[in-house]
């Protein structure tokens, strides 16, 4: 045997097992809260590697992306209520539209350095919200202003329209999406214009010298990153069949976002579904459990453990985790990880 | 007719002139150096050569066209590569991962750019060193890789500013050999250097500018004997290296 | 439209901008040194507010005589918030060019702050009947209250207190240079991380002031920050991250365009309005009004 085969062999068992874990879960959960939270965790994850195409491979930090799920959920919900047009073809309007918008935000945006950044999609979140809020109908369209929109429901489990009484065939869906977006954003950090934003994000001047039209990619990102976000919306609005500005529009939402990825690592390809596996039971779990007790002393928590990663782990969470997991591995094979 | 064309190049900062009227000529094939005291204007009439930010007035021909005022990413594109006086690499990053943005310029696909990436850190004696993170780099690594990064978008002009400054003396003189290699594969190359010595036994042409205006130009023993240049140095240390 | 309405409009705009401004000017000056995005700053001011309002409520004191409590203690506060939970950040992404992980600590901070507070105090608006609430002080037609005009003066004075301090003081010149490049402190024989801490302080510290000029008219409760934090962060990116005019004329900026729309349409568009107008800078000079495109 040579050296190194069994550890792998035990590396390849431990991540198919994984995989069919994953895949199998909801055959062994029944509790529907827990299937949510399952879902929601999935979806932030998805939102979140979304996120990560600009936030972290272009070395930005975007924090309005609340805008582009609710431009996601308000336009196939519109098309569906106003046209009958089915939330499946809805949702690629919606994205094709948040894609636009996040190009026109992002060119003059992506030029300048990180912290307009921020704060102009922050802002422009907020307006967004705001331009929501005053908006009750538009010609034949019901936008609901502050009251937002419920989505009327189907009978049954239509798969058409989107809207399911199972949990089930929402985690799939989700499943899958998250899938799909793990694969673009491995599959982008490997070619040319990963290596470009990733060189562009660190050190804009040096990329340029080199070739490199550094805003140019970073418009790209971000427009991928808006299109990919809006699909989410999308699928929370199916998810939750209700949804308002506060909610879907929020500055916390854009702002957990943000936090999951730089917890979990940004810029890594696990980080954002290792910050969202952790971040949102803690969020879930503290809202659940103490805010009935004593209002307040979750998000208390909650900061406690944002400041604590930071200081010990700056730069998320990935790396000690995958530092963790080479050690068992070599535990468990008894050989050690190869220096390649 | 020379490659490179630097007519009347000025470049104000509000009322600062950093660079005031310079012309420089440089022909194909030559090793041309760029000297003066700190705060001359150097760099600046480098970055306007380079795009970083337009001249204020005055004009750059490369080849017979005229690149006033492009972008870095299509200066380097037509062939002119550059380094940084004070060295900016990817620091997160590995150092083939630095090279490979270099020589994404002339490959889309990836393996292949690995592979010349490869090879550029063979030429710079940084092979052994590709999986290093470029943070974790000693100085003089630093400025190698900052040449190698360079060099991986295969170009024709090479544009040096202070690669040797803050090295060993052994390790300029590793520098120098590089640079001679370079030229000597038909890379024109345009380098700034304050190191006098150093300049002097590379170049087959010299600039001198103090208070962003020329003084004269001329081969390198012109140059080490000419009153102006030596009072121009006179006035910091002279033959820091 | 009467021209004295407009005028009175333009008088309130002004008035209140100048503690929008105010609010903004410690935000500025913390970005400006540290480059760092503060985003428990609406919470300091929170913190100054509730200070003051105890203060004026158990002691019946003048609300600015609250200043020489809050702002030293909000001083303390953010110094020692800076040295012992930003630094080590800082210190961990020095090789970064813009530390932006910093901001997960900030907003960390501010969530600690508002639901501390929430906890201690409960959710509900107060307010406090001081010695000038509800005064007024008339030149001609045009009303003047009285607590935003002190707010005004005051923030005249602390801007022009805060731009002397930078420009003449030993402290505030290693300021200055640490705004410029990080490493200039050091050369001046100044501990880089002391400035920071020093700045953090003070910037701290004008929130705090904010606070207390507040305190006369405005509502008391534990998210009272949010509502500054998001003018606040539009105001300095009009104004030019950086900037302490910039601050100061896009805080009378947003003042003016809220209380002159105010006078055409409902408030909840005027809203709407900041963000059109700010977005519309942005494209127009994306660098702010005030801001260099400077390389940090
Ligand atoms: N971006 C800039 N803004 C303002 N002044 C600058 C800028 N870049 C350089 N300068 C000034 O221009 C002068 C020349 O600088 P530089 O070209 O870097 O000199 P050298 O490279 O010869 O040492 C210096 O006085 C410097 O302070
Ligand atoms: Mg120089």
């Amino acid at each position: 045997m040579n050296s190194g085969s069994r550890r792998k062999t035990i590396d390849t068992v431990l991540k198919v097992a994984l995989a069919v874990l994953v895949f199998t879960l909801p055959l062994w959960i029944k509790n529907p809260t827990y299937m949510q939270i399952l879902i929601f965790m999935l979806l932030y994850a998805y939102l979140t590697t979304s996120w990560n195409l600009v936030g972290g491979f272009a070395g930005v930090l975007p924090l309005g992306h609340s805008a582009y799920v609710g431009i996601g959920a308000y336009t196939s919900t519109i098309l569906w209520i106003t046209w009958g047009v089915s939330p499946w073809l809805g949702m690629w309007v919606g994205a094709f539209i948040a894609a636009v918008v996040g190009t026109i935000i992002g060119i003059p945006t992506l030029k300048l350095r990180g912290a307009y950044f921020a704060l102009s999609t922050m802002a422009f979140g907020e307006g967004v919200r705001v331009l929501a809020e005053n908006t009750v109908k538009v010609g034949p369209c019901v936008v609901g202003g502050p009251q937002g929109i419920c989505l009327p429901l189907v009978p049954g489990n239509n798969l058409a329209l989107f809207q399911f009484v199972s949990k089930t065939p929402y985690y799939y869906i989700i499943l899958i999406m998250l899938c799909i977006a793990l694969f673009i954003t491995w599959h982008i950090s490997r070619i040319r214009p990963g290596y470009y934003l990733a060189a562009g994000g660190e050190e804009p001047e040096a990329a340029e010298a080199l070739g490199v039209n550094v805003s140019k990619y970073k418009v790209w990102a971000m427009a991928l990153s808006c299109f990919m976000t809006a699909l989410g919306g999308t699928f929370l609005a199916q998810l939750t069949l209700y949804f308002y500005p506060k909610q879907i529009l929020g500055l916390d939402f854009s702002f957990e976002l943000a936090f999951i990825a730089l917890i979990g690592g940004r810029g890594t390809i696990a980080g954002p579904v290792i910050g969202a596996l952790l971040l949102r039971p803690v969020s879930e779990f503290t809202r659940i459990y103490l805010s009935s007790v004593l209002p307040g002393l979750h998000l208390v928590i909650f900061g406690a453990i944002l400041i604590l990663v930071m200081i010990y782990q700056p730069f998320g969470l990935v790396r000690p985790l995958s530092r963790f997991y080479d050690r068992m591995l070599d535990a468990l094979s008894g050989e050690k990880k190869k220096e390649r | 007719m020379a490659l490179i064309e630097i007519k009347d190049i000025s470049k104000h900062f509000g009322g600062l002139k950093a660079v005031d009227q310079v012309s420089i000529s440089i022909e194909k094939g030559q090793i041309y150096g760029l000297i003066g005291p700190n705060g001359a204007g150097k760099s600046t009439l480098f970055n306007c050569v380079a795009g970083l930010y337009p001249p204020t007035s005055g004009k750059v021909i490369y080849d017979g066209e005229d690149i006033t005022g492009w972008k870095p990413w299509n200066v380097c594109r037509k062939g002119l590569a550059r380094t940084f006086q004070i060295v900016k690499p990817f620091q997160k990053r590995t150092v083939l991962y630095n090279v490979m943005v270099g020589s994404f310029l002339k490959t889309s696909n990836p393996s292949e750019a690995r592979d010349r990436a490869m090879e550029v850190l063979k030429r710079f004696n940084l092979a052994d060193k590709w999986n290093i993170l470029a943070g974790n780099l000693t100085i003089a690594d630093r400025k190698r890789l900052e040449i190698a990064r360079a060099m991986a978008t295969e170009p024709d002009v090479l544009l040096l500013d202070e690669s040797m400054a803050g090295l060993r003396p052994n390790e300029v003189d590793e520098t120098l050999d590089e640079i001679r290699k370079i030229r000597d594969s038909g890379v024109t190359i345009f380098m700034i250097e304050h190191i006098m010595r150093a300049i002097m036994t590379v170049s087959d042409r010299i600039t001198v500018i103090q208070f962003g205006k020329k003084i004269m130009d001329g081969t390198p023993q012109e140059v080490a004997n000419d009153e102006r240049v030596i009072k121009a140095y006179l006035g910091e240390s002279y033959g820091a290296a | 439209m009467d021209f004295d309405i407009i005028l009175q409009a333009i008088i309130n705009g002004l008035l209140t901008g100048s503690y929008y401004g105010l609010a903004a000017l410690g935000l500025t000056l913390i970005f400006g040194v540290i480059k760092v995005i503060n985003f428990a700053h609406g919470s300091l001011l929170m913190v100054g507010m509730f200070t003051a309002y105890w203060i004026v409520k158990l002691t019946g004191w003048n609300p600015y005589a609250a200043l020489l409590v809050v702002v030293p203690l909000l001083f303390l506060f953010g110094y020692g918030l800076q040295g012992f939970l930003i630094k080590p950040v800082l210190i961990a992404q020095r090789d970064v060019r813009e530390p932006t992980e910093v901001i997960i600590v900030t907003t960390g901070v501010w969530y600690i702050l508002d639901n501390l507070a929430l906890m201690l105090f409960g959710a509900e608006y107060r307010v406090v009947q001081t010695s000038v609430s509800g005064q007024i002080f008339m030149l001609g037609d045009y009303i003047f209250p009285k607590p935003q005009l002190y707010g005004f003066i005051i923030t005249a004075a602390t801007s022009f207190l805060l731009v002397w301090f930078l420009k003449y003081t030993k402290m505030g010149k290693a300021i200055r240079a640490a705004s410029l490049d990080r490493d200039a402190a050091s050369l001046m024989g100044i501990n880089q991380y002391r400035v920071y801490n020093i700045a953090f302080g003070i910037g701290a510290a004008i929130a705090g002031i904010v606070g207390c000029v507040l305190i006369p008219f405005y509502y008391v409760f534990p998210t009272v920050g949010v509502v500054f934090d998001v003018k606040c962060f539009i105001i300095v990116v009009l104004g030019g991250l950086g900037s302490i005019p910039g601050a100061l004329v896009g805080g009378a900026i947003i003042g003016l365009i809220e209380s002159i729309f105010a006078q055409f349409i409902a408030s909840t568009w005027t809203e709407l309005i900041v963000y059109v107008v700010f977005l519309a800078v942005l494209f127009i000079r994306p660098a702010g009004l005030f801001g260099e495109k400077r390389d940090w």
